[in-house]
């Protein structure tokens, strides 16, 4: 078999693919012989800078947690926005770190997602190295650690640890500045306002599980019909000692009719 | 162009307006990425305050965490217990704030171990301003500080901002809150005051705060560093914690 | 080792108002300017002092390690450096130098006097390989175990400053070589406390030192007188 050695050869004597044919009608500014196509734009620095800004979705968002008697609730939205455009209705915003621990992601999408899956490594690394489980205190520890040594570098995080540990219920919140907080109920995201009323409105330490799951539900649901950059479906989960289980996926628009049923 | 002694000057006269510290910020490009950094705002709406008395001194702070507009939480800590006989309190960007004084506190029980004395309060106060000028120059920690503690049974604060500035004072206080309590210290303070003098001057300021400021705080915590330690002295709180 | 053993005497006393340390000095001619430079005898910062048995040029090395630490916890702290600390920074420096090959030890002995506020008054002594001990009375260089024994026999609990001084000259007067001690041969120096409470190092000079010898050298034959 003869190997293709032709993308090894110059310009001038390697023989066009078919790609690269095309690319001739495509008009290149810049210095001659660059053979990547730029934006045909003035500045292209600044351009770069906006879209990059423009592809980190999920800057709109409303996810909120909380603990009590029976564990924790995580509830969260679904819709990923860049800017006007809703560009999915489908994310999914609770990011399962092990069994026993969820994060949430508000702001960045990729900067939450690697990050958090950078902690899960980090926690099974602790498991394996110290034969138990990582607290939620440790877990969420770990995760601002990381994020203050990389403070002032353009990350944007807004992300609840949830979780059970030999304590019980456990729940901190860690951002982008490093801010590391325990609590018993949080809500981040734009629309985090919207829900923050309801959860602190409806909240008890001993709501009932089906309570507890319903006020989560309820909480997401008014905040995206309030906030234009929340939406998609409500999801629901529900951490106990055994670990944490999704209880419910709700479309919002289902909700609605359920909770305001047409008359 | 204004140089870079220039700006500290005009940023400490006008600590705090935000938008006029922008302005500078923006004219000095040799310095904009740094300075931009800061949330001046979050970290001036954070209040503290220190007041010495006969024997004991006595530190306050506010209780809330906040992000943007939103209290996340109530039933904050910001005076952290360097020592059995030191305080330190402290405002900032919650990381930095959480960051610098667990760094703090790790450094000091280091030296006592190693050496089988603590070190001082004057040389504490000493060596954090010498780890805050450090950072200054690269990625500063934004928050500011006192510095509270006893030696052979005398007390001494010392006031710490985020430029490493350090006083040796009798009364202090950082933030929005300072405006109101610095004139109200200024004007009660006395020498050897009693700790109940010292708690009715502490109400006065933060009654003064929650009547006058518009961002006030509703909780606060109150410790004491004296003869005995530290320990926690009082709360006063309009809201209830979460 | 070796050369600690053969290196001029050094002697220190701790007493409840002070530290007094002695040196001998090997070098002697006519034409050494001596009123202005000690040989042994170094201020490393305004609370302590340090005698050296051994190689002078070893010593200067540690000598300027020891003052920049001192002044450098001074920047850190803005106090002076306890003495323990600055004792223990130096002997850290010369454990390095035993542990790996291709270079030689520092071939020095130290005996460290200063004051600091958490003990007090303190006598230290440090040998080449970097151990050190607090000391209330020691001796460095030749004929250090003669001394010790003399120091042991003499030193008291209580022992005052002009006693410790006394004790001193005699340590020195018994185990240098020389028959009769002179101003010349040796160096004394001293860190006390003045009213005020700073921390005052002495050096005494020739015309200080004359009278102190020649009670020293009248006590010493008064005792031959006596015992023969």
């Amino acid at each position: 078999m003869k190997l293709d050695l032709s993308a090894l050869l110059p310009d001038s004597i390697r023989p066009k693919a078919p790609i690269d044919a095309a690319l001739d009608d495509v008009h290149l500014p810049g210095p001659t012989g660059a053979n990547f196509p730029l934006p045909d734009v003035a500045d292209v620095d600044s351009f770069e800078r906006q879209v990059v800004e423009m592809v980190k979705p999920s800057h709109g968002t409303t996810t909120l947690s909380f603990i009590f008697q029976g564990g924790v609730i995580v509830a969260v939205d679904s819709r990923a926005s860049m800017g006007p455009y809703i560009s999915s209705q489908t994310v999914k915003k609770v990011i399962e770190i092990n069994p026993y621990l969820l994060g949430t992601m508000a702001g960045g999408a990729a900067d939450c997602q690697f990050w958090q899956r950078n902690l899960g490594i980090q926690c099974r690394l602790h498991e394996l190295n110290n034969k138990e489980r990582i607290s939620v205190a440790g877990a969420s520890k770990l995760l601002a650690n990381t994020l203050f040594s990389y403070r002032g570098m353009g990350l944007s995080m807004g992300t609840m640890v949830a979780g059970w540990d030999h304590k019980g219920p456990s729940l901190y919140y860690v951002d982008s500045e490093a801010q590391r907080i325990k609590g018993e109920r949080f809500s981040v995201g734009s629309g985090s306002v919207f829900a923050m009323g309801i959860l602190d409105q409806g909240y008890r330490w001993d709501l009932s599980d089906e309570e507890a799951r319903e006020l989560g539900r309820r909480a997401i649901y008014h905040a995206t019909f309030r906030d234009a950059m929340s939406g998609g479906t409500v999801s629901v989960y529900h951490v106990t000692k055994d670990g944490w289980v999704k209880v419910s996926g709700d479309d919002v628009g289902e909700l609605h009719y359920h909770y305001y049923p047409a008359e | 162009m204004i140089d870079d002694a220039g700006v500290h000057v005009i940023l400490t006269s006008i600590h705090n307006s935000p938008l006029a510290l922008f302005c500078i910020t923006f004219f000095t490009t040799g310095n904009f990425v740094l300075f931009l950094r800061f949330n001046y705002l979050g970290s001036t709406m954070d209040c503290l305050f220190g007041i010495s008395g006969d024997g004991f001194v006595v530190i306050g702070a506010d209780t809330s965490a906040n992000q943007s507009i939103v209290r996340m939480k109530t039933g904050e800590d910001k005076i952290c217990e360097l020592d059995q006989y030191k305080l330190m309190g402290a405002v900032g960007d919650g990381g930095d704030r959480v960051q610098f004084t667990e760094f703090v506190k790790a450094n000091l029980s280091l030296y006592a171990f190693r050496n089988g004395v603590p070190l001082s309060t004057h040389a504490a106060a000493n060596y954090t301003r010498g780890e805050l000028a450090t950072a200054l120059r690269k990625g500063p920690y934004n928050c500011n500080l006192l510095v509270a503690g006893i030696d052979d049974g005398q007390p001494s604060l010392y006031f710490l901002d985020y430029l490493a500035t350090l006083h040796k004072m009798n009364c202090a206080a950082h933030g929005y809150c300072a405006m109101f309590m610095n004139s109200l210290f200024d004007k009660h303070w006395v020498p050897g005051m009693s700790v109940e003098e010292v708690m009715k001057l502490v109400d006065l300021g933060i009654a003064e705060v929650r009547a006058r400021l518009v961002v006030a705080p509703p909780n606060f915590l109150i410790k004491i560093v004296d003869k005995d330690g530290v320990r926690v002295l009082a709360e006063r709180k309009t809201a209830t914690e979460n | 080792m070796e050369a600690i053993s053969h290196a001029g005497a050094a002697v220190g006393v701790l007493s409840k108002e002070g530290v007094v340390l002695a040196a001998e000095k090997k070098i002697m001619s006519k034409l050494l300017e001596t009123s202005k430079t000690t040989e042994k005898m170094y201020k490393l910062d305004e609370h302590i002092a340090a005698a050296v048995a051994g190689i002078t040029a070893d010593a200067n090395i540690l000598i300027n390690a020891a003052r920049l630490a001192a002044q450098r916890y001074m920047f850190t702290y803005d106090e002076p450096m306890p003495c323990e600390q600055l004792c223990q920074h130096l002997c850290d420096t010369k454990q390095g130098y035993t542990q790996f090959g291709g270079l030689r030890p520092f071939g020095v002995s130290f005996l460290f006097a200063g004051w600091d506020k958490h003990f007090g008054f303190q006598l230290y002594q440090s040998d080449p390989s970097g151990n050190y001990g607090g000391w209330k009375a020691t001796a460095i260089g030749a004929n250090n175990q003669a001394a010790q024994s003399i120091l042991r026999q003499d030193y008291k609990e209580d022992i005052s400053m002009d006693e410790a001084l006394k004790l001193v000259v005699k340590v020195l007067n018994k185990t240098m070589d020389s028959t009769a001690l002179t101003a010349d041969k040796l160096e004394l120096s001293s860190v006390t406390r003045d009213a005020s409470g700073k921390v005052v190092y002495h050096v005494y000079t020739e015309e200080e030192l004359t009278p102190i010898l020649e009670a020293a050298n009248a006590a010493a034959a008064a005792a031959e007188e006596s015992s023969s």
